[in-house]
């Protein structure tokens, strides 16, 4: 089975301590269209500068969180992607 | 129906109560989150609120839905959350349900307020009166990050805790027993009765019940289902079999059991007899039969087989009767043809 290794272009949304760290609420990304959610996350952090809370992050994807930043993601153009500090609605 | 909204505006707790008005609820729960002017003891001056708007909408609407598969009786359901600055002592966060009964608003508030902050992606950072950077908050519901919890109490809180987690898990194993153990039956003469019918089933007797009418706790059996007890009849033949095959050789090991196999089945290879499976019983029966068989075809066979000592034993009885072999036979035959012969 041949593997899809395309990159794609997709938007990361940026929240909370994570946007002031980025100095940006949204940004684009080109990345691989399959790959795994972790790595993806560490992608973000090399890039967006997000080291000091690189342990307390999740990504959202599409609106859905990412539960297992093991499992492999499939993005396609214009997907979003949330990156998630730890919350503190209500 | 559902009222989800994230508003910058101050929130008007009158028009809330409007949207949870209905004729058919005797109950009405409303939470109000506000913001506190102080966290360990440093003094807040102001709070701001951030959200990831399309999902924080979308996350509150599956806690509507998870509420209303919970609660079925709900009503109405309001979740707003305020955005932006909100000044201390204002109202950062409603949640409020209406029912037909307390039970149900109660419960489903608690819970929806908790699950709000365990999912719903919105941030709160505080601005201290001395540390005018602010912090951006974390909840202690937050799944994330997976860190280890300290639990700092002390020893008889601890020893509580640990009983009512025991005493769950019991109650939630019994449950899971009683659940296992009921069968509902899945009869169709169960679908021709009346609309009032409960199907209750009692767990002991496998019965099902039937709430008897005008009444809100008296219960009637309509049929129990027994599969043990006095009436049923056992299966005495199996019975019997496991009697006179395991019952002596319950302690011994598996390789005596295996023995006493293996000779009687090197009986049934030697007298060609096929084994008839495990009933020990009709193993031997067709190996008496096999012998009974050989005996009808070859008279002379019982005498070969006897032992020495029957023989004798017989000797007195048997000398009226004298049995001749074939080739003596052949011999008085020959003995005669030559004394006629000559």
């Amino acid at each position: 089975m041949e593997r899809d290794t395309s990159f794609v272009n997709i938007n990361v949304l940026f929240f909370a301590k994570s946007r002031e760290l980025a100095k940006t609420s949204r940004a684009e990304f080109t990345v691989k269209s399959v790959l795994i959610a972790r790595n993806l996350l560490n992608q973000l952090i090399d890039r967006f500068n997000l080291n000091t809370i690189s342990n307390n992050l999740i990504l959202a994807h599409n609106e859905n969180y990412i539960e297992n930043l093991d499992t492999e993601i499939n993005l396609q153009k214009g997907d979003e992607i949330a990156v998630i500090p730890p919350i503190s609605g209500g | 129906m559902d009222h989800i909204q994230l508003l910058n505006d101050k929130i008007d707790i009158n028009l809330i109560h409007q949207l949870l008005i209905d004729q058919s609820c005797g109950a009405c729960s409303v939470f109000l989150g506000t913001t506190r002017d102080n966290f360990e003891g440093k003094n807040v001056i102001s709070l701001e609120y951030e959200a990831y708007e399309n999902m924080a909408l979308k996350e509150m609407g599956k806690i509507c839905t998870d509420l209303r598969v919970r609660w079925p009786s709900l009503k109405h359901i309001v979740i707003y959350h305020r955005l932006g600055i909100v000044p201390v002592s204002e109202v950062s966060v409603v949640i409020a349900a209406s029912a037909p009964h307390r039970v149900a608003a109660l419960e489903s508030v608690n819970f929806a307020i908790d699950q709000l902050k365990s999912r719903v992606p919105i941030w709160k950072k505080e601005v201290y009166e001395k540390d005018l950077i602010g912090e951006w908050k974390a909840n202690v519901e937050c799944p994330w990050p997976h860190k280890l919890v300290q639990i700092r109490v002390d020893d008889s809180e601890l020893n509580r805790r640990v009983k009512c987690f025991l005493k769950r898990k019991r109650d939630e194993i019994n449950l899971y027993n009683i659940h296992d153990f009921k069968q509902l039956s899945t009869n169709t003469e169960l679908a021709d009765s009346s609309e009032s019918e409960v199907k209750y089933s009692c767990a002991r007797t496998q019965s099902s019940l039937v709430k008897q009418q005008q009444s809100k706790s008296h219960l009637k059996v309509r049929r129990e289902i027994d599969n043990s007890g006095p009436h049923v009849r056992p299966n005495y033949s199996s019975q019997l079999n496991k009697l006179t095959t395991a019952q002596h050789y319950k302690n011994d090991s598996f390789e005596n059991s295996m023995l006493r196999n293996s000779r009687l089945r090197n009986i049934e290879e030697y007298m060609c007899v096929t084994s008839d499976g495990d009933n020990i019983l009709n193993r031997i029966k067709n190996i008496e039969n096999k012998i009974l068989l050989l005996e009808s075809i070859s008279p002379e066979y019982k005498y070969f087989i006897q032992f020495g000592t029957d023989l004798k034993r017989n000797n007195h009885r048997k000398t009226k009767k004298e049995i001749y072999m074939s080739d003596r036979l052949n011999e008085f035959i020959s003995n005669l043809k030559r004394e006629f012969g000559r």
